[in-house]
């Protein structure tokens, strides 16, 4: 048993190696980063206008004549958020192509795991798309572009991890599920796309007025880089902890026999 | 084994070329098909049968020019809730017979299946389709008349078809084995398609409206549609040997 | 306080709610999957714990 293992050319992901040792230093980097951006977000960056108002008022050191927007304040957690699912989905499909060339199930765990906290991230990515939906345009959805890619994405993963609950051959279950997973990956693209350059007459697409500022652009990069850390740690938190339940089983079957 | 003859028996392995192994499984899709009818008249009875629901959906809706823009997207409710009828019942007529099972142990390239059954599939359903958009028409004539760019719909017809069957082939081989078959179809077939179906009904909807309409949004989502087409059945292509094993 | 100064401003309290709920249910989202690690740990070391005790019972 050992032997099989050293023959094989490459290593296999497993609990403590060296993305376990960075983890500690990941998360708190990850936590830094998020409450620097959650503060930046609220006391450095300028609010953004809203509908203009009648009269011009004398606001700090600026005059002002638009309403101030506050609920804006979601979207720098928002695009961060939706761009870590994204990366989830991105390192799930890399897994999922890792199985399908060297068959070696570890790899679909690691699939499993990415998937995992993609769909996390993706319902966060909704939760704060909701709100700010709700509250901008005072509806509960609109079919604009990337709420409708979220939703193909978010029913994508749920596809995903149903049709891994349905199978029950390890071996086909892996096979079937990276096919999904490697589908899935080259799906949200093509539906983000699709929906941004067909114009839809019913439902326009929603593009803010006015570019992002450079404050804007680094505190969505702050936020950003440390959801991907946290997303990373949460990671490497759920594969520690599933490796170690898989050996304990893989023990358990061993005294059984 | 010796031999008393003097020339050797030369035995010569002629290994059937990948075109005419697609053409023998094609061809037995499409002859059990002509013999039995039965997965051409389950659609279409099906198809027919989502028209009379749209009727009822409608029945209380003023008629109107407006109807024309609803009416794509319902054509294509139909086409997609047919196709995920007819991939179900073209694996599990399948594995009835064993059939899928004996494919595999002849020594064939895995694509090879891939093509001759992604190609039966779009042919049944462009047959159900042939028969079921005009019989749509029929049933909603009084309601609104469509533009004169109207056969065009042939277009999106076509493209939307072919990336359906494709995808659909591939899924349908995922689900057959699996638990609760035909929900997790559906499940894994409408996130997959949704890009496709987007951009069809907007050709679709171009096409039925007519006027400037037709003139900006229809190159643009036929373009997309043939763009998810051409990479969707590739890939599908690709991975159907994983799959299949 | 001045009119004008009152609309510029008039959108914040109606959406705090929204922002409030928002930043809420992200952190909640991601104690829930946390919850969900520590769950399966905990039912991992307990197996752990009976295999160690069959061990144990077996070598005896």
């Amino acid at each position: 048993m050992a032997d099989s293992k050293k023959r094989t050319a490459h290593k296999l992901p497993e609990a403590g190696q060296w993305p376990d040792v960075l983890s500690p230093w990941v998360i708190v980097a990850g936590i830094i980063l998020t409450t620097l951006g959650f503060l930046m977000a609220f006391f450095v960056v300028p609010p953004v206008s809203g509908a203009t108002v009648n009269g011009a008022e004398l606001v700090g050191d600026t005059v002002v004549s638009n309403k101030l927007l506050m609920s804006q304040k979601i979207f720098y957690f928002h695009m961060p958020v939706a761009i870590t699912s994204f990366a989830a989905l991105a390192f799930a499909a890399y897994y999922c192509v890792r199985f399908l060339i060297t068959r070696e199930l570890r790899f679909d765990t690691c699939a499993r795991i990415a998937m995992e906290v993609a769909l996390l991230f993706t319902v966060m990515t909704m939760i704060t798309g909701e709100m700010w939906t709700r509250f901008e345009w005072g509806v509960w959805w609109t079919w604009d572009p990337r709420l409708t890619t979220y939703l193909i994405l978010m029913l994508i993963v749920i596809a995903y991890i149903v049709l891994r609950n349905m199978v029950d051959d390890p071996i086909r279950r892996a096979a079937f599920a990276s096919v999904v997973g490697v589908i899935a990956f080259i799906d949200v693209p093509i539906c983000f796309m699709v929906t941004r350059l067909i114009p839809s007459s019913v439902h326009p697409v929603v593009t803010r007025a006015g570019g992002m500022t450079p404050e804007m652009g680094l505190c969505i990069a702050l936020v950003g880089v440390g959801m991907m850390c946290v997303a990373f740690a949460l990671y490497r938190a759920r594969f520690r902890q599933v490796r170690f339940a898989e050996r304990v089983d893989a023990l358990k079957e061993r005294l059984d026999d | 084994m010796s031999r008393t003859t003097d020339t050797p028996l030369k035995v010569e392995r002629k290994h059937p070329s990948s075109f005419s192994q697609y053409k023998v499984l094609l061809t037995k899709d499409l002859l059990r098909e002509v013999r039995t009818k039965e997965m051409l008249v389950s659609m279409g009875v099906y198809a027919l049968l989502v028209i009379v629901v749209f009727g009822v959906a409608l029945g209380f809706a003023a008629p109107g020019t407006d109807f024309l823009e609803v009416s794509g997207g319902l054509l294509w409710v139909m086409v997609v809730f047919t196709s995920l009828l007819g991939l179900n019942r073209s694996f599990s007529v399948e594995k009835e017979c064993g059939c899928l099972e004996g494919l595999l142990l002849a020594p064939m390239d895995r694509g090879v299946i891939f093509l001759a059954k992604a190609t039966s599939n779009l042919i049944f359903l462009l047959i159900v389709e042939v028969i079921a958009v005009p019989l749509f028409w029929l049933f909603f004539s009084s309601v609104a008349l469509p533009a004169e760019t109207a056969p065009l719909i042939a277009l999106p017809l076509l493209v939307g078809s072919v990336g359906i069957a494709g995808v659909g082939t591939l899924l349908s081989t995922i689900t057959t084995n699996v638990k609760g078959k035909d929900v997790m179809l559906a499940l894994l077939f409408i996130p997959v398609v949704f890009p496709l179906l987007y951009a069809c009904v907007a050709a679709t909807v171009a096409v039925l409206v007519g006027g400037d309409v037709m003139a900006e949004s229809f190159a643009t989502p036929l373009a997309l549609a043939a763009l998810y087409d051409v990479v969707m059945i590739l890939i599908s292509w690709f991975l159907y040997d994983f799959v299949v094993s | 306080m001045n009119p004008v100064l009152e609309e510029i401003y008039s959108t914040i309290i109606p959406s705090a709610p929204y922002l409030i709920a928002a930043y809420a249910l992200l952190w909640v989202a991601l104690l829930v999957y946390i919850l969900i690690i520590v769950r399966g740990q905990k039912r991992a070391e307990k197996q752990l714990e009976l295999i160690e005790e069959d061990v144990k019972g077996r070598t005896l």
